[in-house]
């Protein structure tokens, strides 16, 4: 009896003292994507954190990138905002419209801040008020990879850097002459299989419009028609229809990947630089990392990524940025975005990034972030954009005609803009 | 001349036998391709998930490759297995179990109760809520998901495993299921249970509903599949691997720039099993009750 007697004592206090502890924290909640290896890199993270402030508990909120969206929309109708988001940098000046952030630049740690890149800055500012809300470790970008072997039995130029890149003509011939050789099935894998889930097409192909000379919207009325539907942007998605009329393009049934998937049947890739780390190890030295091409007077090169924003709603606002800035400083973290060949978003991850460095092998995809790089438009009808943009490019390359296409979705872009007063002040800039 | 005129009718004997086996022949096989095209993605899922790279697993897809491995390996389940913290996928799975089994026991008593009473309950205006009920079927879970989402929350129930369970557990393909099997009952049934002095309740708990195997085993099979399969509406209400199912824990090897085909091949794999055992056990009750209802018409 005694000893039952003290076995409760002892365990009550325990439990008692867990209680206690557990009292005592200030919890702050992060809500993010990413596979298991950024899962379990944040997790990481976060008991170092928790080591080094003993009274902060981080507690995590996954959401799939294929169902982010509605998840933050949830989040919203159900008042139960995270502290800290992971946001996809275009969707930004969305919800900072909405007033679901706070603006980060008193609260993140100075020298993170200075350590940004003009590219980091641009992604997460909002551009009413020029204030910053949201920064990442990483930006990103697209390059153009190329099958070493192929480029040579061409006789393909190789460019050895962005103002080099291949012109419109150039790169077409090349499509064209692949097209006939040996051993490709398609000259082109532009990652069709990504689908119209993500915005992949937005990112990958709006640069290939801008390039050609226009754009998704007019950046200073904010009004699509007389700009998508423009026959400089008919032209482009035009182009990009013969390619997948002529079979040049991998077709979105093959998959995500036929650019470096087992004896390489497709010659050249429009891919992410994300895919360099998987491409190096299938294709070892017969990899080549080329610049976008010029489809019209200049290289276009997409910009932004999944960055770190802090809510309105948060209650501890100051906590959630120093859990930023120690995500952004961490050592460890940062090998591993390294070994995922993380696109360098502050400087100093720039320089323990030898791939992106002067003469690393990607050091093209940096070079477009300073030279080429144009944001998506940071309006805050983008979720409406991207969405109209991508149906009509699906529409085209199943046979659609582009200018019927581009038609209707400028007029659903500019729809959504007339039905909401013209996102003010956004409709003060006309 | 003779010879002729035996031959004539061998011959018309022998041409419906022949016939007969062609068509055989032709039925059996036309079953084995249509049961192969009904197998091979299930096939393919396993043969896959016993592949080592996830870029071989992509490379054999669309050739007959990807119906065979020379090396078969269980490393993507010991991986999925070795996953912890936020992705222990053995979590997720108990998650997904604890939710399977209360919400279609807890389906087959409301669903059932409420199919007995608009069959044989004196309820004023049953035909007028039979019909709510069926018109209630055709509402898509999508339109009704956000202001869901806003009620649970209000409720104070996001992050249980009761907000995964609760909205789902009546249904109004299940009461109608329930209600179509109780009205095939003889009515002299309930009558005789009221004569021998049994209430109403008694009637149901003791004598329709052992008589309702084969719509128990329908309902069990049809709600386990749909819970087990819920994808949405648990990432929707819950933040934490607390109550988490693993369809979403499925998710995260679908990431914003690589899919991990090995491991989610496996996890899937794994996804499959408890709900293969549901069928296997309720099958036989399952099969009865589509003879049954397509003989009754």
């Amino acid at each position: 009896m005694g000893k039952r007697l003290l076995w409760s004592l002892v365990l009550s206090s325990a439990l008692a003292a867990t209680w206690a502890d557990a009292a005592e924290k200030t919890a702050i909640q992060v809500m993010h994507q990413g596979d298991p290896g950024f899962v379990a890199a944040y997790g990481k993270v976060a008991e170092r954190f928790e080591a080094a402030n003993p009274d902060v508990d981080v507690q995590f909120i996954y959401a799939p990138h294929d169902a982010y969206n509605e998840k933050f929309s949830a989040a919203v109708m159900a008042k139960q905002l995270p502290d800290v988001m992971e946001l996809d940098a275009p969707f930004l000046a969305n919800y900072v419209w909405s007033g679901y952030l706070q603006p980060i630049k008193p609260l993140i740690d100075k020298d993170v801040l200075d350590d940004m890149t003009e590219s980091n800055i641009a992604q997460g500012t909002y551009p009413i008020d020029k204030d910053l809300y949201a920064i990442g470790l990483t930006d990103s970008s697209v390059v153009l990879y190329g099958n070493k072997k192929y480029l040579e039995a061409i006789g393909a130029r190789i460019p050895k850097s962005v103002d080099d890149a291949w012109t419109r003509a150039e790169f077409e011939t090349y499509l064209e002459k692949l097209s006939k050789l040996d051993g490709v099935k398609w000259p082109i894998d532009t990652f069709r299989g990504y689908g119209i889930k993500t915005e992949w097409i937005t990112y990958a192909y709006g640069p290939i419009l801008q390039s050609a000379g226009c754009d998704l919207i007019d950046r200073k009325a904010w009004k699509s028609e007389g700009t998508l539907d423009s026959d400089a942007c008919v032209d482009a998605l035009a182009m990009m229809q013969k390619w997948v009329k002529n079979g040049w393009v991998v077709p979105q049934s093959a998959g995500t990947n036929q650019f470096y998937a087992e004896g390489n049947p497709a010659a050249l890739a429009l891919g992410g630089h994300w895919v360099y780390a998987e491409a190096v190890a299938a294709m070892k030295d017969n990899l080549v990392v080329l610049p976008l091409p010029k489809f019209g007077a200049k290289s276009v090169s997409p910009n932004g990524t999944w960055i770190w924003a802090i809510t309105k709603t948060s209650k501890h606002p100051d906590i959630a940025a120093k859990f930023i800035s120690f995500l952004l400083k961490d050592k460890e973290y940062r090998a591993y975005v390294a070994s995922q060949s993380g696109y360098p978003g502050l400087k100093s991850f720039a320089a323990e990034s030898p791939l992106y460095a002067d003469g690393g092998p990607m050091a093209i995809a940096f070079e477009q972030a300073s030279k080429t790089a144009v944001a998506r438009p940071p309006h805050p009808a983008y979720p409406t954009i991207t969405s109209a943009f991508m149906q009509a490019v699906d529409e085209v390359f199943n046979g659609g005609d582009p200018r019927e296409a581009l038609t209707t979705a400028a007029k659903k872009i500019d729809q959504d803009i007339e039905d909401n007063d013209g996102y003010p002040p956004f409709d003060d800039e006309q | 001349m003779s010879d002729i005129a035996l031959s004539i009718p061998q011959a018309r004997v022998a041409r419906p036998r022949s016939a007969a086996r062609v068509l055989r022949i032709v039925q059996t096989v036309s079953i084995f391709i249509i049961a192969l095209v009904i197998v091979s993605p299930l096939l393919l899922l396993v043969v896959a998930s016993l592949k080592d790279d996830r870029f071989q697993i992509l490379a054999d897809m669309g050739s007959f490759r990807a119906f065979w491995v020379s090396k078969p390996t269980l490393s993507n389940y010991a991986e999925v297995g070795h996953l912890s913290g936020e992705l222990a996928f053995g979590r997720y799975l108990i998650n997904s179990l604890i939710i399977l089994i209360t919400t279609v026991c807890s389906g087959l008593i409301v669903n059932s109760m409420a199919g007995f009473v608009l069959a044989w309950g004196s309820l004023k205006g049953r035909a007028v809520i039979l019909s709510i009920v069926i018109a209630l079927y055709v509402i898509p879970q999508e339109s009704i998901i956000m202001p869901l989402v806003m009620m649970v929350s209000r409720a104070g129930m996001a992050d249980t495993f009761a907000v995964q369970i609760v909205p789902w557990v009546a249904s109004p393909l299940y009461i109608f299921l329930f209600y179509q099997f109780f009205t095939q009952l003889p009515k002299e049934l309930l009558e005789a249970a009221e004569m021998d002095g049994a209430s109403f309740f008694r009637a149901y708990r003791s004598i329709f509903l052992p008589l309702s195997l084969p719509a128990l085993a329908t309902v069990s099979i049809l709600m386990g599949i749909e819970t087990w399969n819920q994808y949405l509406w648990p990432i929707l209400v819950t933040q934490t691997d607390y109550a988490r199912p693993i369809a979403v824990a499925i998710a995260t090897f679908f990431g914003q720039d690589s899919i991990y085909w090995d491991r989610a091949m496996a996890a899937s794999v794994l996804m499959m099993i408890p709900i293969l055992g549901l069928y296997l056990v309720f099958q036989r009750w399952f099969v009865s009750s589509f003879i049954g209802s397509a003989v009754k018409g």
